[in-house]
């Protein structure tokens, strides 16, 4: 709502939530894409009646993330022709390679087009309207042309007020979600997070964590006693048939940090093998050298697999090794899981490698 | 008697979440949320 009153609001406290922004490219023709991101409920809701008006029939996602994936999996359900464009060799950078190649598969699988390695460097128009998007390598005539590049966290206010900023220009915050101006509160994909296992601070944009920080500001800000100690970078989704989970870090990020780790990949069913409805699920599991210690997990499979991903969450927060892993006491029985759950299958190759 | 004034930006999850939790502790406390777009806490 943009009413262009300007008035005062005194406040003893103020809070910022204000949210992240997506990225938008600075190419030619990106001022009139009509869905520069889809971030909040009103840009669904518009992308919604957009697509129901036009008829469009064939969509380009640009962005292998979350959003892309997603949006991918919403066109493919309307029946248009989708195509996806990202300028990694394999969609989901929040996976290793290996396990993102499954992901891209399954993609591939439910009839999206991929065009992967390849950047976005503009987009067609006629008449005020996008009539396709340009790469490095070609272009792709399309209807609609859908972004999914990624969210800054949206501080233009904060800076504006002198509140110092950090990771990835997020808001700092101290553990009670206080900023550096005395009565000024953070939370949200504004704030910065720290991340328990790599012990820095991180940027994470994701609306779990955003209610977590916002429960420990409010605690405080109604006078109670909250901190947040952190994230381990645990996020799941889906596409179509297949579920896609993440926790901790990944070789990438391993590699930065200068950690030395082993990994194992299984793969297992997700209830026992002669179960009906069991699917193939496939679990990685990075573990530091020498110490066995849990570094990060992640898995892509068919229908319950995803949040198996919280058992590895724990075992991260509680800094378990893949031994101690090995000896966790999980349910089973054969509806649910194999005998051995294919997380702790999936820490016992790894023990083997410690 | 002044009542203490927290004041928000941003009512999705972080925003809500705080502002439901401080009211919650503190009922006194009066609490104002700006929101650009026309929806509320669609996931908080």
């Amino acid at each position: 709502m943009q009413t262009g009153r300007v008035w005062w609001e005194p406040y003893d406290q103020l809070l910022l939530a204000t949210g992240a922004l997506p990225v938008c490219p600075a190419l030619p023709g990106a001022d009139i894409v009509e869905t520069c991101g889809i971030n909040t409920l009103q840009s669904g809701i518009e992308l919604q009646r957009l697509l129901d008006e036009g008829g469009a029939k064939k969509g380009i996602i640009v962005g292998g993330g979350y959003i892309g994936l997603e949006m991918a999996e919403a066109l493919v359900r309307r029946g248009m022709e989708v195509a996806l464009i990202a300028r990694s060799p394999e969609v989901m950078g929040t996976l290793d390679e290996d396990m993102g190649h499954l992901v891209s598969q399954a993609l591939r699988d439910s009839g999206v087009t991929l065009f992967l390695g390849e950047t976005l460097t503009g987009f067609e128009t006629r008449g005020g309207k996008v009539t396709g998007a340009v790469t490095d390598k070609r272009s792709l005539p399309a209807d609609i042309v859908i972004l999914g590049l990624g969210v800054r966290p949206s501080t233009s206010l904060a800076a504006a007020a002198g509140i110092p900023l950090g990771e990835k220009g997020a808001i700092r915050v101290n553990e009670r979600m206080q900023t550096g101006i005395d009565g000024v509160w953070a939370a949200g994909d504004c704030a910065e997070s720290f991340h328990l296992i790599s012990r820095r601070p991180f940027y994470i944009a994701l609306g779990t964590v955003a209610n977590r920080q916002g429960r420990v500001a409010g605690i405080n800000l109604g006078g109670g006693y909250a901190t947040f100690p952190g994230v381990v970078g645990t996020a799941i989704t889906k596409v179509c048939q297949v579920e896609v989970a993440r926790t901790g870090l990944q070789e990438k990020e391993l590699k930065k940090l200068g950690v030395e780790w082993l990994s194992a990949v299984i793969k297992s069913r997700t209830k026992a093998g002669y179960f009906p409805g069991a699917g193939e699920i496939t679990v990685k599991v990075l573990a530091e050298r020498g110490s066995g210690r849990l570094l990060g997990g992640q898995i892509v499979g068919m229908e319950g697999s995803a949040k198996r991903i919280d058992t590895l969450a724990t075992a991260l927060h509680a800094g378990f090794t893949v031994e101690e892993i090995i000896n966790l006491d999980l349910g089973y029985a054969p509806p649910f899981s194999p005998v051995w759950d294919p997380v702790v299958t999936a820490a016992r190759r790894a023990a083997k490698l410690i | 008697m002044a009542t203490e004034r927290l004041v928000v930006v941003g009512g999705d999850a972080a925003g809500m979440s705080a502002a439901a939790q401080a009211k919650r502790l503190r009922p006194d406390l009066e609490i104002i949320v700006f929101e650009r777009s026309p929806h509320i806490s669609y996931s908080a």
